[in-house]
């Protein structure tokens, strides 16, 4: 009888330990699946579905409106190009009829034209940005397009047109595929954004 | 709450649903007086201290702000106004009186 009566005491002290582990454990696993904060005990659950909000440059931004509070992030993609739903490039110079191969010097009729542009735009800035076919290496397209861009940011200036940023992306961002002359053409360009 | 706003409370107004249950997971819409859509938000521009815009948006109680991107993805530095400027009736779109 005494026997039994330890053997009974110990299995229980077993029982009991094995039922807090247990308990223990499933604890653990509810706090790593369910609710990790405060943030997340309320009737969304910490499930943020936002919606879209189109800017005025017609690009798309994620916003959410949790009551008192608003939150708002521009929408793009992976790569970081935002989404949007028009463009605000006013203007794509076909660089063959303002330079020369391998020239970043605008010709007399070019400038004519170009400055004309500027006066009669009126934004309030504008981006301007040089591309080149996918011909010559990378790094010498990159700086022909940006010698490029700088000879029509120039001529912008000497407008009043007031410039927020001249860039050269070379062959890095083409308009059309570079297996076709006509393609390669297209990518021969100087594109200029207005910024209203 | 009813409190609050014969006090005249500007918040009050938007305080839809606060009070005990939560909001649903569907963000997209603004309650309570200036309840609307949020496609429909009234935004102007503020200029960060760097020249560089972004879209600000007082709607009542809440606030929004993002970054003006061109098509590359590069803050759009306009210089429409000097750093810490605000341009446009980003106010407008809210009829929740607000102190400032």
């Amino acid at each position: 009888m005494r026997k039994n009566a330890v053997v009974n005491t110990l299995s229980n002290a077993i029982r009991v330990m094995a039922s807090i582990a247990l308990v223990a454990a499933v604890a653990l696993q509810a706090s790593a699946a369910d609710a990790q904060t405060k943030s997340q005990q309320g009737r969304d659950k910490g499930v943020y579905v936002p919606t879209i909000w189109v800017d005025p440059d017609g690009c798309e931004h994620w916003v959410m409106d949790d009551g008192a509070e608003g939150y708002m992030t521009p929408h793009t993609t992976r790569q970081g190009i935002p989404v949007c739903r028009r463009g605000n490039v006013c203007g794509v110079m076909n660089s063959d009829q303002f330079f020369a191969t391998n020239s970043y010097r605008i010709n007399k009729q070019g400038k004519v034209r170009l400055a004309e542009f500027f006066q009669n735009t009126g934004a309030v800035s504008y981006i301007i940005t040089g591309h080149t076919d996918s011909r010559a290496s990378d790094e010498y397209n990159m700086r022909l397009s940006y010698n490029r861009a700088n000879s029509v940011a120039a001529i912008a200036a000497s407008t009043g047109a007031r410039i927020a940023d001249v860039r050269g992306y070379g062959e890095r961002m083409p308009a059309a595929s570079n297996n076709s002359a006509g393609g390669m053409a297209k990518n021969r360009r100087v594109e200029i954004i207005c910024i209203r | 709450m009813v409190t609050a706003c014969a006090f005249g409370l500007t918040a009050c107004g938007d305080y839809e649903g606060g009070l005990g249950g939560g909001y649903s997971s569907d963000k997209s819409y603004d309650g309570g007086f200036d309840k609307k859509h949020l496609s429909q938000l009234q935004a102007g521009i503020w200029v960060d201290p760097n020249g560089c815009d972004h879209w600000i948006i007082d709607d009542g109680v809440e606030g929004y702000l993002s970054a003006r991107l061109d098509k590359y993805g590069k803050p759009v530095c306009s210089g429409v106004a000097p750093p810490n400027q605000t341009v446009g009736d980003f106010k407008g779109g809210s009829n929740v009186p607000d102190p400032n």
